[in-house]
């Protein structure tokens, strides 16, 4: 038997070298995350909205407007979601494989039916979006269902991330059911790691109808201040509850962990700071905004402060992996032989397809007012 | 062997099977549905054809809820489930080709752009603009299979990868065009089929005729190219790859031929459409899409089933073995293990010392990391049903344990390990059920060849074991007492005298007529 305590077993690296420098990856990951975490946060917290607005739109009619206005986004914030989580899959598996492959593999079937969730909550929301309107009770409850479903991804996801970063756990859950079964239920950060990220979505998800009010601003006032409101007083609560929940995080954390943001790591302290005041920023701006109605401080400044701290949160967030597996990884483990062959034609198509991109918003008409009417 | 086995009850090879045969036939579509969408919608504005239009609006939405939701997800989902089932291999093939993956990460973006806007363009952009926005789905898609098929067929074919380890040697690899333009013909076929399906459910019967009758220009010379593309492709796999698929077990060649089948109906139904397109009804149209599903999965069954043993041809064996050393190997080498052992070699070993009590038990640890890749126990490819069929007793079961990369031409590693970690394995095996051979069966000449030697041998004159044996049939069934000194590789495999001389008697039988006795062996002897 193998005793928890005993050096775990780690898989080796393959013998095929990196091909390019450790921190070109790195550097790729933590991008990629970003972008991707900031189109799930929009994609999550439109959904959880959409529903609240439909819930309540009873008592308040102008919540039905809501309903429909945001649900017809979310299929194509779920493309966006999964479109760039693609990239920081790849490269988590460029450089944390060994980590990443077991602690999937423990919990394989969670894992596998990621797919099958995945694919009904689209399914869903796409009928949510085309029905939301002709049939508001069906649509409300698949909007539930999908939205329930990817809370269930999110939290299989934290689950398998944390499992990821602590191979100490592995051979015993492996070898006590080597079935896929395992999730990480024990890890006391679960939860409140979960719901720090369920929270910022939903505050994003505020934030999401304020960039609204803003599109709709000029053309439909009255309902551009009424989500005005409603999504900014949302991003200013959950804003808040997140201070308990993040507190809540970094207690649960071991003691060594939670000192690296404490002063013991300078960058981490530093993000953390960052993103403490800034959130309280937030906060702020934002009642100011709504207190003057001025939407362009809720939209862009808010917005911009709001994502520089979501950037600090995942520098953060890759500080902490990094500190939790350091006594099994280092970056001087691997063999690094750059394909010069080849890296920089991804360089070259990577930026030409972000060119193309944007010119194929431009020529949509997204980027000037005399945008195309919404569907 | 480095990671740890997901132990999947009915065989993870199946959920492969089930995400990669969905997924290849949504993501084909997606191909040449593109090409088919602006190429359509341009034909349809040049000849004023508003009917034509409305439907390829329809069409389009139909088109991208399935690409883009399903294709889309199905996609990642192949890589979610090779990352749980071979993550070693899932690993080099990152390591090997991350910026291939990269590029098609960024040509998957713009496809995936491109077809929302197309979509969400129908009503809203000029013409010109919106066939601009097709296009550029197109080539996106196209580009992804262009990157894709690199890595794909460098599995099969690695080439000269193997000793120079260099990107784009790897990426170029021997199959890389052929299968190439069998793919793109594959796209462009199915766009037509898929045309069928939502052409059935328009009422105009003049519509549907125009719809099947282009969708047919799409379907009927890909289909037809298909044939030399394909063979082109055969012959691009080096040979020694279809051995096995010549084996007793000629998996590959009944799929393969199945494949050929379901490719001549799916012409053969086209046919049909094209001749009644008026009277097309859905269920006609999903049965084409059926059949052409069936032959294409086939297809991708026979490229998998011909590289076994191995998920990289040549260099890394199914249960995540390498097939030589080199550097950075881990010790996953088959001679390794069969230094150090198994127990001691591999990681996700629970009980790394053998003792008398737990011999079952280190048993079924080792058929996990060494033979639960491509089995299991009582289901899929289920060692139990294997072993019942053969009626194999303990002993045989342990001696075949030797020869296992011998069988079927090879398509299976070697066991890997010590011998005493061999009885393990075997006393797992035989824990499985215990035969005890019916003695009736021994005196079946037949049936001893079947059940001992036709795993190894064919039922053939110039098979070894025809040419190989003494003439006189009491040498002939005296020398069967010791396999291995007729040739080292055999199996020690203990037949008793009825099963000698019954073998004997049988295999006189089988010699080709007008020669009673062997043929001059001194060709299979000069061989060995
Ligand atoms: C690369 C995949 C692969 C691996 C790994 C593998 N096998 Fe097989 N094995 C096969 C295939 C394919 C067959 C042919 C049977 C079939 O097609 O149903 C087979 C057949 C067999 C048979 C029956 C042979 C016969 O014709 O009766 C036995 C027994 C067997 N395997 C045992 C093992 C054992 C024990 C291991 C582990 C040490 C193992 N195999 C590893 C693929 C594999
Ligand atoms: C695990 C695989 C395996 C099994 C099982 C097996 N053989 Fe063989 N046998 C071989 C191989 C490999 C050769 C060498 C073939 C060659 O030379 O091409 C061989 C060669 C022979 C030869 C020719 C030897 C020579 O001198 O050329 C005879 C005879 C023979 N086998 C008989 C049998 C009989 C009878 C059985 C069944 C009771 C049997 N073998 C079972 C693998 C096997």
């Amino acid at each position: 038997m193998i005793h928890p305590g005993v050096i775990p077993t780690i898989p080796a690296i393959d013998p095929n070298p990196l091909p390019a420098p450790y921190w070109v990856f790195k550097l790729l990951l933590l991008v990629t995350f970003y972008l991707h975490i900031l189109a799930m946060n929009l994609m999550l917290g439109g959904a959880a909205l959409a529903l609240l607005a439909r819930l309540t739109s009873s008592r308040h009619p102008m919540r039905s407007r809501i309903f429909l206005d945001v649900a017809k986004k979310i299929p194509t914030l779920l493309a966006a979601t999964i479109t760039l989580g693609i990239a920081p899959l790849l490269f988590v598996q460029v450089i944390y494989g060994q980590y990443f492959y077991t602690s999937t593999i423990l919990m394989a079937w969670p894992w596998f039916l990621v797919l099958v969730l995945l694919i009904a909550a689209y399914y869903g929301f796409y009928f949510v979006a085309h029905n939301g309107k002709r049939r508001p009770g069906a649509a409300g409850v698949v909007l539930f269902l999908s939205l329930a479903l990817v809370l269930l991804i999110g939290f299989i996801y934290t689950n398998n991330f944390t499992l990821m970063q602590t191979p100490a756990r592995w051979a015993a859950r492996y070898f006590a059911d080597p079935s896929g079964w395992n999730l990480n239920l024990a890890d006391p950060t679960l939860i409140p790691r979960y719901l720090h990220f369920i929270t910022a979505a939903v505050a994003v998800g505020g934030l999401l109808l304020v960039l609204l009010a803003l599109a709709r601003w000029k053309h439909d006032p009255e309902y551009a201040a009424y989500i005005f409101r409603f999504g900014g007083k949302t991003f200013e609560y959950a804003t808040m509850a997140q201070f308990l929940i993040g507190l809540w995080f970094l207690i649960s954390l071991p003691r060594d962990l939670r000192m690296l943001f404490m002063g013991d790591n300078p960058i981490a302290t530093a993000m953390f700071g960052v993103g403490v005041l800034g959130s309280l920023a937030a906060i702020f701006l934002m009642s100011e905004a709504l207190r003057r109605q001025n939407i362009r401080m809720g939209a862009f400044g808010v917005t911009g402060v709001t994502a520089a701290v979501i950037l600090c949160m995942s520098i953060m967030r890759d500080n902490l992996r990094d500190a939790y597996l350091k006594p099994y990884f280092h970056p001087s483990q691997f063999a690094v032989k750059t394909q010069w062959a080849v890296f920089p034609l991804f360089l070259g198509i990577f930026i030409g397809g972000v060119i193309l991109w944007l010119v194929m918003l431009r020529r949509y008409g997204l980027f000037t007012s005399t945008r195309p009417t919404e569907e | 062997m480095n990671y740890p086995v997901w132990d999947v009850l009915f065989g993870s090879g199946l959920l492969i099977a089930l995400v990669a045969g969905l997924h290849v036939f949504v993501s084909h579509f997606a191909v040449g549905g593109g090409l088919f969408l602006v190429l359509t919608e341009r034909k349809a504005r040049r000849t004023n054809d508003l009917a034509l239009l409305n439907w390829l609006k329809a069409h389009t939405r139909f088109f991208a809820l399935l690409t883009v939701v399903f294709g889309a997800v199905s996609g990642v989902g192949i890589w979610f489930t090779i990352g749980l089932i071979s993550p070693s291999a899932t690993s080099d093939l990152i390591h090997i080709f991350v910026w291939g993956w990269a590029i098609e990460w960024v040509t998957f973006f713009i496809e995936i752009s491109a077809v929302l806007l197309y979509l969400y363009g129908w009503d809203k952009l000029p013409p010109k603009l919106h066939e601009w926005y097709g296009w550029i789905y197109f080539l996106a898609a196209f580009s992804s299979l262009v990157v894709i098929n690199g890595i794909i067929t460098f599995m099969l074919t690695p080439g000269s990868w193997i000793d120079v380890h260099k990107f784009w040697i790897g990426f170029f690899n021997p199959t890389y065009l052929p299968s190439v333009f069998f793919r793109t013909a594959i796209c462009l076929a199915l766009a037509g089929i898929y045309a069928l399906i939502t052409a059935s459910v328009q009422k105009d019967p003049d519509l549907k005729t125009r719809i099947v009758r282009w969708g047919a220009l799409w379907t009927v010379p890909s289909l037809l190219a298909l044939v030399p593309l394909g063979w082109w492709y055969i012959h691009e796999i080096p040979a020694s790859l279809f051995l096995s698929a010549r084996g007793p077990m000629p998996t590959a060649t009944h799929f393969a031929s199945l494949a050929w089948i379901l490719l001549a109906v799916t012409f053969a139904l086209m046919l049909l459409a094209v001749f009644t397109p008026r009277r097309l009804h859905l269920v006609f149209a999903l049965l084409v899409a059926l059949v052409a599903l069936g032959a294409m999965d086939s297809f991708e069954f026979v490229r998998e089933d011909v590289r076994k043993p191995f998920v990289i041809e040549n260099y890394l064996y199914d249960n995540s073995l390498y097939a030589s050393s080199m550097p950075g190997d881990g010790g996953f080498t088959v001679d390794n293990l069969n230094n150090t052992g198994v127990l001691h070699a591999a990681n996700w070993i629970n009980q790394r010392n053998l003792t008398a009590g737990n011999q079952v038990e280190v048993g079924h640890e080792i058929f996990r990391v060494e033979c639960q890749s491509c089995h299991t126990p009582n289901a899929y490819r289920g060692i139990h049903q294997l072993i019942e069929q053969r009626q194999w007793d303990p002993a045989s079961v342990s001696a075949m344990l030797t020869g296992l990369s011998l069988m079927h031409n090879g398509v299976m590693p070697p066991f890997a390990g010590t011998d005493a970690e061999r009885d393990a394995l075997a006393a797992y095996l035989n824990s499985l059920q215990t035969i005890t051979p019916d003695p009736s069966t021994f005196t079946n000449g037949k049936l001893v060849f079947t059940n001992q030697c036709s795993m190894c041998h064919q039922n053939q004159p110039d098979d070894p074991l025809f040419s190989g044996l003494d003439p006189n049939p009491q040498v002939a069934a005296d020398s069967l007492k010791d396999l291995p000194s007729l040739f080292p590789l055999m199996p020690a495999l203990k037949l008793n005298q009825t099963q000698r001389t019954s073998l004997v008697q049988w295999l006189n039988t089988q010699r080709p007529a007008g020669k009673p006795g062997a043929p001059p062996s001194s060709a299979a002897q000069g061989g060995n």
